[in-house]
């Protein structure tokens, strides 16, 4: 039986994207999943499985039509879905009336519930979202119900208001494939059995780093599974170190260099930090325009030798003000005013 | 620090010159043009070298100005001196390719470095803009559009407030506010970015509310259209319950069976006792027949009996049945060149038709609604970006550092006023041989003396006795701020004393166990130095 687990398509989402891709971002998020789609019809698939926040709202009704268009497109596999807390169950949501093809097996019960495949020797057992948040760990004390030789649990949640799952009770409830979503990075809770496939791609600035799906395939030996990358971008959070040396202009060469080495077609959140030379101020406004560039911050201190600077200035202002913010750690808002303080002293002295 | 000899190799208007100077108060006085000032600036740029201006401030820099008349590429000298009870030679070169320096304890010719701050040691830490704010004293200069005791006052204050005349705090403060001023321009065009943002999903909701209003709208007529229809088919059956429509259409529909033909329609017509139930049925027809199947054949006769029905129908309406205004004429209209049929059928289908729109409204005004609702959650999401985090914890910070610096300040004053503002009226009672015996600085940072029975504003008093407060200022200030005694050096700062004051000033400067070098331009200096020196 093979098999493909995705999760977190959030399909409708207008992902951040900066000025340069916000208007075809969310189109791929489309894209990507019509692209596994094809994958599954392609290399003849029995299961797509997905689980949860296959869309990031509620979703209309043209957009199920063309989910399902998708579904049907495909001879031979067979879909099972749960709602997660992002297209939860509303009481008017169209998941509750909608007619999908024949192929697809939607698990929208509050509680749990299963879809039989007999031609594949396969039980998927799932429950959905009927409202935003559930904080109960209702994952907790679920055992599969042995209906078919291969059982399949679907679940999302994982943190403290989406059920808090317990990885140790999943693994001794007897499920032999366990297919996770919510969280956004890809990670495998048990080797080839309890899997977060990650988000298809990329929705949010903090969904750094690849993002793909989940290709296994169960036989009598036993579950073997694949991560496989798919997204057309990523997120990077470039945290660049400045150093005294450094201008305005060698930090932006150094950004434009990274940007080349790390692909030109990410969407980039560059974070500047370290001790930059007092005398040297970082254009943020500039450094954003290089392109690419969701956000630049610039969180740099100015190198200041304040050790030296108090001892030198014991007596005077100068000294006394920074003598007040001693034990300040370095990155605090305190900290922050010390420097502004020192800068304005400083300079004062013309 | 006692400054023996000033060698200068060339610098200036000078060539190989030799001052030699004596501890205690010394006199340096010549014409003008004599280049008394040239021999301040080689002072000063032998404890801390020249450094040469950059663009277009270089023209009038020291190191312009100072640059030797003749012979430029060889521009250097020698200060001897002594410190600790050791004596050292101070040389140093400032031609342009070739600056150097050189420090060596002539007592025991150890080689010192300047690079490994040996001569700040010596000059215990001083820094140039110490030395300028201390112990290097011209006349009291004032901004321009400035008063002389307001430059007076901002020093005093900044002597008090600061315990360093480096520091100039109203210029701190300013540099701050300027800073809170550009965070907080920032902070409103990303906010208003975020504005336009939220605006612009907001009128998005707008536009599919008023859509979904119209659809309301359009969706309560039809319903009562379709209610109308099924009271009037509900009538005409003999008030069928309306709950089972089926049934409703089936008593129509053999109710339509009773009626005769059209041909007959005529005879009917004059049968006035049909009107009742047919001529509703009738209507019922005519109302259905909105839809265009018309017959291509009009039959006048058959008009007329529509005609007559149709006064049957006016007669219906005014009975209470109602119809809609015009449209009801137009029906009428339209009814007149009608084929007649079985009118439940079409009813039927009128039926079938207005529910079908109703469903696709309802759906259609659905979508909106889910799409709408997506909008404001998607509204409510929105979270303030990093760049504005930044911005916002940076105005936290300017805020705390003026917030911080003010009470330091302020602390500061308590401490330093105290015994800066005590010496300074020691020097200055001294200076006015008793005329004056206090300085005092109110809240609101404004100097006054008291002569003793009066406070008198420092804006009230003469030229010469602001030139003695200043004076008395800095003096107190070099006293308490600097480590090690450094000498004094004095630019024509007596010009307007009177012979008097000037004595007191001279006598107290000579009393102080410090060398103090005078720059003047009279003679009178040098007399009444003379005469007490040798009295």
């Amino acid at each position: 039986m093979k098999f493909i687990h995705i999760a977190d398509v959030h399909l409708g989402a207008q992902p951040d994207a900066g000025p340069l891709y916000s208007e075809n971002r969310q189109q791929e998020l489309w894209n990507t999943f019509e692209h596994v789609i094809h994958i599954c019809e392609e290399e003849q698939m029995d299961l797509l499985l997905i689980a949860g926040d296959l869309f990031h709202r509620q979703p209309l009704l043209r957009e199920l039509k063309e989910v399902d268009h998708l579904f049907s497109t495909m001879t031979r596999t067979k879909v099972a879905l749960i709602a997660g807390n992002h297209d939860y169950i509303r009481r008017d949501s169209y998941y509750r009336t909608f007619e999908w093809s024949d192929n697809v097996h939607p698990l929208f019960g509050e509680e749990l519930e299963y879809a039989d495949f007999p031609g594949l020797d396969t039980a998927v057992y799932g429950f959905s979202y009927h409202s935003r948040e559930i904080r109960e760990p209702r994952y907790d004390g679920i055992t599969s119900g042995r209906v078919e030789p291969i059982e399949i649990l679907l679940a999302h949640g994982g943190d403290q208001k989406h059920i808090p799952i317990d990885i140790r009770a999943l693994s001794s409830s007897g499920f032999d494939y366990i297919a996770l979503g919510h969280i956004h990075k890809p990670r495998a809770m048990e080797k080839d059995r309890i899997i977060y496939a990650g988000a298809l791609e990329p929705v949010d600035r903090n969904d750094t780093g690849p993002h793909g799906y989940i290709r296994g395939e169960i036989t009598e030996s036993g579950v073997r599974t694949r991560w496989i990358p798919c997204a057309c971008r990523e997120y990077v959070h470039l945290e660049l170190p400045v150093e005294q040396s450094d201008t305005d202009g060698s930090v932006r060469e150094r950004i434009r260099k990274c940007i080349l080495e790390k692909g030109n077609q990410n969407i980039y959140k560059i974070t500047l930090y370290g001790k930059r030379d007092a005398d040297i101020s970082f254009d943020i406004k500039r450094i954003a325009g290089l392109g690419n560039i969701l956000e630049a911050v610039d969180e740099t201190s100015p190198a200041y030798d304040l050790r030296r600077l108090l001892e030198e200035n014991r007596d005077n202002l100068l000294g006394k003000y920074i003598a007040r913010f001693a034990g300040c750690e370095e990155g605090s808002p305190e900290y922050e005013a010390l420097c502004e303080g020192v800068d304005a002293l400083l300079a004062s002295r013309g | 620090m006692v400054i023996r000899e000033l060698y200068i190799k060339n610098f200036g208007k000078f060539t190989e010159r030799h001052f030699y100077l004596e501890d205690g108060v010394q006199v340096i006085s010549g014409e003008n043009e004599f280049g008394k000032s040239t021999l301040h600036a080689f002072i000063r740029a032998m404890l801390f070298g020249l450094e040469r201006g950059r663009g277009r401030a270089a023209a009038k820099d020291t190191f312009t100005r100072c640059e030797p008349w003749e012979n430029p590429g060889y521009y250097a000298g020698v200060m001897r001196f002594t410190c600790g009870g050791r004596n050292f030679r101070l040389e140093r070169n400032f031609a342009r390719s070739v600056q150097r320096a050189s420090l060596v304890c002539e007592d025991d010719g150890e080689e010192l470095s300047l690079e490994h701050g040996d001569l700040d040691m010596l000059l215990g830490g001083m820094s140039p803009g110490l030395f300028d704010s201390t112990v290097s004293v011209g006349q009291l200069q004032a901004q321009p559009g400035q008063e002389l005791y307001e430059a007076l006052e901002n020093r005093a204050v900044n002597y008090f407030e600061t315990g360093s005349g480096e520091i100039d705090i109203a210029s701190a403060f300013r540099l701050l506010r300027e800073k809170q001023r550009s965070a907080e321009r920032e902070v409103r065009e990303q906010e208003a970015a975020r504005e336009a943002e939220q605006d612009r999903i907001r009128m998005e909701c707008q536009y599919l509310e008023e859509d979904m209003r119209t659809l309301q709208d359009e969706y309560a007529e039809k319903k009562i259209h379709l209610e109308k229809l099924r009271a009037q088919e509900g009538a005409g059956s003999g008030d069928m319950p309306e709950k089972s429509r089926l049934s409703v259409r089936e008593a129509a529909g053999a109710g339509g069976a009773g009626i005769p033909g059209p041909g007959k329609l005529i005879l009917m017509g004059t049968a006035g006792m049909l009107a009742g139930a047919a001529g509703f049925l009738w209507s019922l027809f005519l109302k259905s027949s909105a839809v265009p199947m018309l017959s291509p054949e009009p039959f006048a006769g058959i008009s007329a009996a529509i005609a007559a029905a149709g006064l049957l129908l006016l007669a219906a309406g005014i009975a209470g049945t109602v119809r809609g205004k015009s449209r009801g004429v137009k029906e009428e209209a339209a009814g007149k060149k009608a084929q007649p049929k079985p009118g439940d059928v079409q009813m039927q289908d009128e039926e079938r038709r207005l529910q079908g729109e109703m469903d696709h409204i309802r759906s259609a005004w659905k979508e909106k609604e889910i799409r709408c609702a997506n909008l404001r959650e998607q509204c409510e999401e929105q979270e303030d970006s990093d760049t504005l985090k930044n911005l916002y914890r940076r105005q936290q910070a300017l805020a705390l550092a003026e917030e911080t610096l003010k009470k330091t300040a302020a602390e500061m004053g308590d401490w330093t006023s105290g015994v800066l503002v005590r010496r300074a009226s020691e020097i200055f009672s001294a200076v006015t041989d008793g005329a004056y015996r206090w300085i005092r600085i109110d809240g609101d940072r404004h100097l006054s003396v008291w002569d003793g029975a009066r406070s008198i504003p420092a804006d009230r008093l003469s030229r010469g006795t602001v030139e003695q407060l200043y004076l008395a200022v800095r003096l107190a200030a070099a006293d308490i701020l600097l480590e090690e005694p450094v000498p004094l050096l004095l630019d024509d700062v007596f010009a307007f004393y009177d012979d008097k004051r000037l004595e007191s000033a001279l006598k107290w400067l000579s009393s102080q166990e410090k060398q103090v070098i005078i720059f003047t331009c009279h003679k009178r200096e040098e007399e009444i130095v003379k005469r007490f020196v040798y009295s």
